[in-house]
């Protein structure tokens, strides 16, 4: 129990005073000296060592009068209040008041009813201030973020830069670029142009001729399975980096991806590294003259299941 | 604590979470301290412009922000983007003119709340401080607006920063630097817009921001005038707290002002002019209304010439902020009923026709 403010102070042999503050310590958050008031006679700091036992209304010290007597006076130019000072969680240590401080509560907050009433009919209002404007802002948010796919064919060089079977060759490419208010600007792109041999085309068509479809699903383009030009996506379907065409000391020529080290063969099948699935085909078509075009493609990266996004 | 639950009662997630960050920081000491402010005399429809201002500047921080998704504050394209924001994107058309017509929906506020401080005589000790801290928010709602209006880069804005900066130009010594300063240059161009565009959305936001929680702090150190009329008995009587009766009626003006501006932005939405160039064409400049009064001044005869310039357009209404920053300190009489000061009163209604 921590001693009360106001509270006698009995020494062996007489009552001296009464607590007039106590000292907390900053630390322990414990009390560690009592200011007693020793009957006009000044007052004098009294360490929490020389109380012997407190209840309530009553501190009983085990010394003698004399000896606090000749104990230090109190010097209140040492000390700050609680209220001066900010120490976290001191005050919830104190329990010195003689009991809480109270304000009466206003005469119009007494009831409970009309204070509910009130409060709820300001989160009503809330609402009909925020609602409407939710969905405005979410479509207005929203407006560039579905773009129609542009399925123009485009010309990417020449096939007879493509030399050895089996083996990735890249071709650069520009393709023209409308964003909203910004006037048409050119990007460039790259793809990766494999002249396959049967069992590599075997591997990717598996007996199959590929299709492509536009967002509305209808069929675009067809790559037949027996057209020896693969053109894969120059973007790696593990997390989007750009991957290239390396010597594997194991694998021999691969596709590797610096990033997260997927590896995938000339037939854009995973052959290690966390990839989810294999690269991605673009329709392509090369003339009698070997002018090599695309359809540019990107999908998104990370699943199993291919998803066109541009 | 009185509410603590029966014994046995299991605590649910919710009411876990909230004791969870109750013990840390207080939330209920902090919720008490903030809602149950006496409200001396009781709530009241007259106090709720404040209230009605920081929700009128919440919004166009909203507005503004999701407008900055699109805008580009460059000369080459921001005219194309306020264009894209206006004719292109779904409701881009109603957030944009929100933003334009809470401008003024601000400056009306900012009046009526001034003028309700200034009838009740709240601005007297000891909330001197809080008046001159709300003036200076009043300088920076007009300098939004004024950097604001740049911002489209049409004709309309072109032209009315043209003649502000050269209004800003004819203040004594500093003028000229002044007025390079925020043109970035001898002439308005891509620096202005860039100087303008940050004033606009960071630096403006960021002093309003401060400035208002200043407000609020130096309002709670006061406490609310209350109303000026009646015994204490009487206010004490009539005494209820911030929440849950001022509240509700802050917030019942709010949805008027929101609905007010909603449909300004509905019947008039913001249309655009030509884009900007120093070629106005059959364009005839004219500011925004709240700068209308020192526009028409300059027109008048007496206000012409280089010295009638600076008499109208930088001295009379410095002179007025200067005699209302002032006017706590020299208007000592502690008496508030405005019946009772026929000065003020008089002062007020002029102040109210002039412009």
């Amino acid at each position: 129990m921590q001693p009360q403010l106001k509270s006698k102070v009995r020494c062996l042999d007489r009552d001296v005073g009464e607590v007039s503050r106590v000292i907390m310590d900053p630390l322990s958050f414990e009390v560690s000296h009592l200011v007693v008031s020793m009957n006009g006679e000044g007052e004098r700091q009294v360490p929490m060592a020389a109380v012997q036992i407190v209840t309530d209304g009553l501190v009983q010290l085990r010394s003698s009068s004399s000896e606090v007597v000749g104990m230090p006076p109190f010097k209140r130019d040492d000390y700050v209040t609680l209220h001066e000072v900010e120490i976290p969680g001191l005050e919830k240590h104190v329990h010195v008041t003689p009991g809480e401080v109270l304000v009466p509560f206003p005469e119009l907050e007494r009831n409970v009813k009309r204070r509910t009433f009130f409060a709820n009919m300001t989160y009503v209002t809330g609402l009909f201030i925020g609602l409407p404007l939710a969905y405005p802002i979410l479509k207005f948010l929203m407006k560039p973020m579905y773009a129609p796919f542009d399925n123009r064919w485009l010309k990417i060089g020449n096939i007879g830069k493509v030399k050895t079977d089996d083996t990735g060759v890249q071709f650069q490419y520009k393709r023209t670029l409308k964003e909203a208010y910004m006037p048409e600007s050119e990007i460039e792109k790259n793809v990766w142009v494999v002249k396959a041999t049967p069992a590599v085309l075997e591997k990717v068509y598996q007996g199959k001729d590929m299709e492509f479809r536009d967002a509305a699903g209808t069929a675009i383009w067809t790559n037949k399975k027996d057209m020896p030009y693969l053109a894969f996506s120059g973007k790696c379907p593990h997390l989007g980096c750009a991957f290239k065409w390396r010597k594997h000391k194991v694998l021999g020529q691969v596709f590797l991806c610096p990033c997260h080290l997927s590896i995938y063969d000339a037939s854009g099948k995973v052959l290690d590294g966390p990839a989810p699935r294999s690269l991605d085909m673009l329709p392509i078509q090369v003339s009698a003259s070997g002018e090599v075009q695309i359809v540019d493609m990107e999908f998104k990266a990370g699943t199993k299941s291919q998803t066109r996004i541009v | 604590m009185s509410d603590i639950p029966p014994v046995g009662a299991q605590p649910t997630v919710a009411e876990k979470i909230f004791t969870f960050v109750d013990e840390r920081v207080g939330l209920k000491l902090l919720a008490a301290k903030m809602l149950n402010e006496a409200v001396p005399g009781g709530s009241r429809w007259a106090y709720v412009f404040g209230s009605v201002l920081l929700f009128i500047f919440i919004m166009q921080a909203i507005t503004g922000a999701l407008l900055m998704f699109y805008y580009v504050p460059t000369a080459d394209h921001a005219y194309d983007s306020t264009q894209y924001i206006l004719h292109e994107i779904d409701y881009g058309w109603f957030l944009l003119s929100y933003h334009f017509w809470g401008s003024s929906a601000m400056v009306v506020c900012v009046f009526a709340h001034m003028s309700q401080v200034f009838l009740w005589g709240a601005y007297k000790k000891p909330r001197e401080l809080i008046w001159v801290v709300g003036l200076a928010l009043f300088g920076l709602v007009m300098a939004f607006g004024f950097t604001g209006y740049l911002l489209p880069w049409d004709q309309r804005a072109y032209w009315a920063t043209t003649v502000g900066v050269e209004i800003v130009d004819k203040v004594p010594l500093l003028g000229d630097f002044m007025a390079r300063f925020l043109k970035g240059g001898p002439i308005p161009g891509q620096m202005t817009l860039s100087r303008f565009f940050v004033i606009h959305v960071m630096i403006l936001p960021a002093a309003l921001i401060a400035l208002a929680g200043l407000h609020l702090f130096l309002f709670r150190c006061a406490g609310p005038a209350g109303p000026f009329r009646g015994t204490p008995t009487e206010l004490k009587a009539k005494t209820d707290y911030f929440f849950p009766r001022q509240i509700w009626k802050d917030i019942v003006g709010m949805a008027v002002v929101f609905a007010c501006i909603s449909a300004l932005a509905f019947w008039e939405p913001v249309v655009l002019l030509d884009e900007a160039t120093p070629d106005p064409g059959d364009y005839h400049p004219e500011p925004e209304w709240y700068f209308l009064f020192i526009f028409q001044h300059l027109r008048l005869r007496m206000f012409s010439g280089e010295f009638g310039q600076f008499l109208a357009s930088i001295a009379l209404p410095g002179a007025l902020g200067v005699v209302l920053l002032l006017l706590p300190f020299f208007d000592r009489n502690p008496e508030r009923n405005i019946f009772k000061r026929p000065l003020a009163l008089i002062g007020w209604v002029m102040s109210d026709r002039w412009p």
